[in-house]
């Protein structure tokens, strides 16, 4: 399934909230629950430093892009992986259908990747007459109810074990009262026998060494171990934005991503790829694809405020901790990425005017700014889109005339009484019709009670 | 807030000019709005020895956001550190432990405002004054987290804004009141408590100290 | 103009008005505030992934560890690089149907619980087995993943595994279960050492 975009942000999440409860339910569990493991993970460790280091490391990165970029493709070459570079969706997409091609491809194994769903894989293989499987159990169980991804590491939180009995119930044969590790067995099975079948193997990528040319991957289950190493082929999508500069940098990223994502010291599995199985080894596959991927980064990139969003891990603490993603999970937010930093990136990928209001789906609490491990200053970066947006004349003409009303009414203090006091005696239900502002309040609150006389007045009177 | 200073000999003035600090445009990326309503509120307070809010998020927008808005030039930095929302005043400035025994047996809960507790740093001030005062403050899951209003938030995404006020008032625990330093966040708890007919008092700060004061 | 171009000219443009920043240098903060040897470090962390660990202090008493262990399996796959002494006295079969694969890791890291993985040794013997028993020496235990990388780096193969733990999922409403694609029981015998 696609993604619909952000522009119906508020009605989405307003169904999610009145028609699903039970999403809010598990989706703030889950987010809980991973985000207390991060505070122990980070309570065992220094992570003011760690974070200190990381932000810089990748700040470093970003500023000489393109010099790392050269170095990782000439690695790779050198290590016997192809390299491609995609500027868009649909070059990516036009890479990836000629390796099919070129390889006869008619099975596909997928490893969990967030910029694969960026970029339509599953949809443009399966129009290709390509199967293709999610072996990621939490992918698999969104793609057999043939839904996006709800939350960058977990897609599923929005799903319960209820839900997942019922699937596996209907689509595996499993009994309706399996438990967890009933069903954990029949998808184990069922998945076992793609990662035997499959002929092509694809992959996104957590970090790429450029020292090394190294792929780096992490993961709990072992099916992206699987996913890289039986098939013939393996197609590794790296977004531009994802190289480090040295193999032991990667050392680093590595367990402060997985401590800020799980609160593990590292993921149960990573590899290390450098590139196709060497004559000396017994398997592996015998062509590895990198396919650089610009899509809108180079956009980002380019924004004079937003670019250090770039330096995002994908761990997703940020959604973790967000009050607001919390209420209804990823979907409402229409696109790959949601929550804190899927506000700040769609702007720059896919245009401000495509992400709104995102940027406004935030009440500017700051709780990302205590659990970003590269530090993003989330939310000086949604004002900075707010502004933009304001200059780019996209916000409703009600808001920004009226703020400038409002600042005109706020430097004449006699005026700007005087308007508290209209305020105070309008019945505020009948005010909600004729203000927009006021209707909003209202729809989900009771009417504030308004006192008799402002407090500058109470103070001109004495206060006792 | 006005008596609470004057009980503790301190010589209050509430400057008549004072209007907006220039928080909701600056949040609404209208920087320019919020600098013109800056440097107004800057010249009404100029002669303060002190300047005490009490809201985090007002206190928050001068100490934290004025330097870069209007220039950080001593003039402003002067002011700002002279800035202080209620709780952090009475406990930095006045040192105060306690006020007095008025709450003595008062189960209360207390919220944690976004702007107070991640831009102020104000966490343990207004759990120790309340403490102080004799009351129980009592432990609640949801504390720290944000009730929703957001200033325009609340009225641009109001059902998301309701649900957020939800989640605070769902796992509230039992308390006599539930008490805060902002307005803003009291105006949304009240506004969603009422309406969901939950019959919870939310107090201001500077009122409930008040309450604790013994007189 | 290549694709490659056009994107490496968006980046260079990108960057023009920006100032550059250094490398910060190596990561020298990376210490747990509770600090234990190496070996101790690697089974503590093991231990509470799931995995299990038995020391054995040399090469013989591993053997006969293993064949006492394999009494419960009528087959096993073996690693490339697993030493006569320590290969399997049951008949080998595949790695998709062995119900046990026997590897020798390169390494392992202390401060993250990792065997480390060799594809030279056979990267289907090492994941499509239900139970994975992994042989290591106490000498191979890095105490940090940055020294074992910096080892290692100049004789990559083509792939490294980092296995730190049986396989485990959280995505069946948040709660774990085990062996889901991955050997859902890790054993690390490790050799030498005072035991």
């Amino acid at each position: 399934m696609s993604f619909s975009g952000p522009t119906n942000y508020r009605r989405e999440a307003a169904k999610a909230i009145r028609d699903k409860p039970e999403v809010r339910d598990s989706v703030t569990a889950a987010t809980r629950t991973f985000d207390a493991h991060r505070v122990h993970a980070w309570g065992q460790i220094d992570a003011d430093r760690w974070r200190d280091w990381a932000r810089d490391v990748k700040t470093h990165v970003l500023t000489h892009l393109d010099e790392y970029l050269e170095q990782a493709e000439r690695q790779l070459t050198s290590n016997g992986a192809r390299v491609h570079w995609a500027e868009s969706a649909d070059d990516a997409l036009t890479i990836l259908g000629e390796i099919v091609r070129e390889h006869g491809v008619k099975r596909v194994v997928k490893a969990k990747s967030m910029l694969s769903e960026e970029l339509g894989v599953n949809r443009h293989l399966e129009g290709l007459g390509v199967h293709v499987r999610e072996t990621d159990l939490g992918e698999y169980i969104i793609q057999l109810l043939d839904e996006p991804p709800s939350h960058i590491v977990g897609p599923a939180i929005h799903r319960s074990v209820d839900d997942c009995r019922k699937l596996f119930h209907e689509r595996l044969g499993t009994p309706l009262d399996a438990d967890p590790d009933e069903l954990a067995a029949a998808a184990r099975d069922a998945l076992r026998a793609e990662f035997l079948a499959a002929d092509l193997g694809i992959s996104g990528a957590n970090f790429l060494a450029a020292d090394s040319g190294t792929i780096a991957l992490i993961e709990n289950e072992g099916n992206i171990r699987l996913s890289t190493s039986l098939p013939r082929v393996h197609v590794a999508f790296v977004g531009i934005e994802k190289i480090v500069p040295r193999l032991e940098d990667v050392s680093a990223f590595l367990q402060l991503t997985s401590r800020a994502a799980t609160g593990q010291p590292i993921g149960n599995f990573v590899s290390l790829i450098q590139g196709p199985r060497r004559s000396d080894e017994v398997d592996g596959p015998e062509e590895v694809h990198v396919v650089l991927v610009d899509n809108g980064r180079t956009s980002l990139l380019a924004d004079e405020a937003a670019w250090e969003a770039l330096r995002c891990v994908r761990c997703g603490a940020c959604l973790n901790i967000c009050p607001v993603y919390r209420q209804t999970g990823g979907h409402p937010y229409g696109w790959t990425y949601s929550g804190p930093i899927g506000a700040i990136i769609a702007p720059g990928m896919l245009g401000l005017k495509e992400a709104l209001p995102l940027p406004h789906a935030s009440s500017l609490c700051g709780a990302c700014v205590d659990v970003c491990p590269v530090r993003i200053p989330i939310p000086e970066l949604l004002v900075h889109w707010r502004e933009k947006a304001v200059e780019q004349g996209l916000t409703p003409r009600v808001e920004t005339v009226g703020l400038k009303a409002y600042a005109k009414l706020a430097r004449r203090p006699g005026l700007f009484s005087a308007a508290g006091a209209v305020l105070r005696r309008v019945p505020l239900g009948l005010g909600g019709r004729a203000l927009p502002v006021l209707g909003g309040w209202m729809q989900e609150r009771s009417a504030p009670k308004s006192s008799e006389k402002s407090f500058l007045q109470m103070w001109k009177e004495g206060i006792e | 807030m006005v008596r609470l200073l004057r009980h503790l000999g301190i010589d209050v003035e509430v400057p008549e000019g004072q209007t907006c600090c220039g928080q909701p445009a600056y949040n609404s990326g209208q920087p320019e709005e919020a600098q013109s309503m800056a440097e107004h509120t800057l010249e009404v307070f100029a002669d303060a020895e002190y300047v005490v809010l009490p809201s985090g998020s007002c206190a928050g927008m001068m100490r934290c956001f004025y330097p870069g808005l209007v220039g950080s030039d001593a003039r402003v930095t002067s002011l700002v550190e002279r800035t202080y929302e209620l709780s952090q005043f009475l406990r930095t400035v006045l040192e105060i432990d306690s006020l007095g025994s008025g709450l003595q047996g008062r189960r209360v809960a207390y919220h944690h405002g976004c702007h107070a507790l991640r831009e102020l740093g104000v966490k343990d001030e207004p759990v120790a004054l309340l403490a102080g005062c004799g009351a129980e403050v009592v432990p609640w899951e949801a504390d720290e987290e944000c009730c929703g209003f957001g200033g325009l938030f609340s009225a641009k995404l109001p059902e998301v804004s309701a649900a957020m006020a939800d989640r605070k008032i769902d796992t509230l625990p039992d308390v006599d009141f539930v008490t805060s330093t902002d307005g803003g966040c009291l105006l949304q708890l009240t506004g969603r408590g009422q309406k969901r007919g939950t019959g919870t008092e939310f107090v201001h700060l500077a009122s409930a100290l008040w309450r604790g004061v013994t007189r | 103009m290549s694709a490659r171009d056009r994107i490496l000219g968006r980046v260079r443009e990108a960057l023009r008005e920006k100032d550059s920043v250094e490398h910060p240098g190596n990561f020298e903060g990376w210490r747990p505030k509770t600090p234990r040897s190496p070996v101790d470090g690697l089974v503590h962390l093991l231990e509470a992934a799931g995995g299990e660990v038995v020391h054995q202090p040399n090469l013989k008493a591993a053997t006969s560890w293993l064949v006492t262990f394999c009494g419960d399996f009528d087959s096993s796959a073996v690693g490339e690089s697993v030493p006569e002494a320590l290969r399997p006295p049951v008949p080998v079969a595949t790695p998709d149907i062995a119900p046990l694969g026997v590897s020798v890791a390169r390494g392992a890291v202390a401060e993250t619980g990792s065997l480390i993985m060799d594809a030279r040794d056979g990267r289907r013997a090492q994941l499509l087995v239900p139970t994975h028993v992994v042989f290591l020496r106490v000498e191979h235990v890095y105490a940090t993943l940055r020294e074992a990388l910096l080892d290692m780096s100049d004789d990559l193969p083509s792939a490294i595994g980092l296995h730190s733990g049986p396989s485990k999922s959280a995505d069946i409403g948040q709660i774990l279960v085990k062996g889901v694609h991955g050997p859902g029981r890790l054993v690390a015998v490790l050799i030498g050492g005072d035991e």
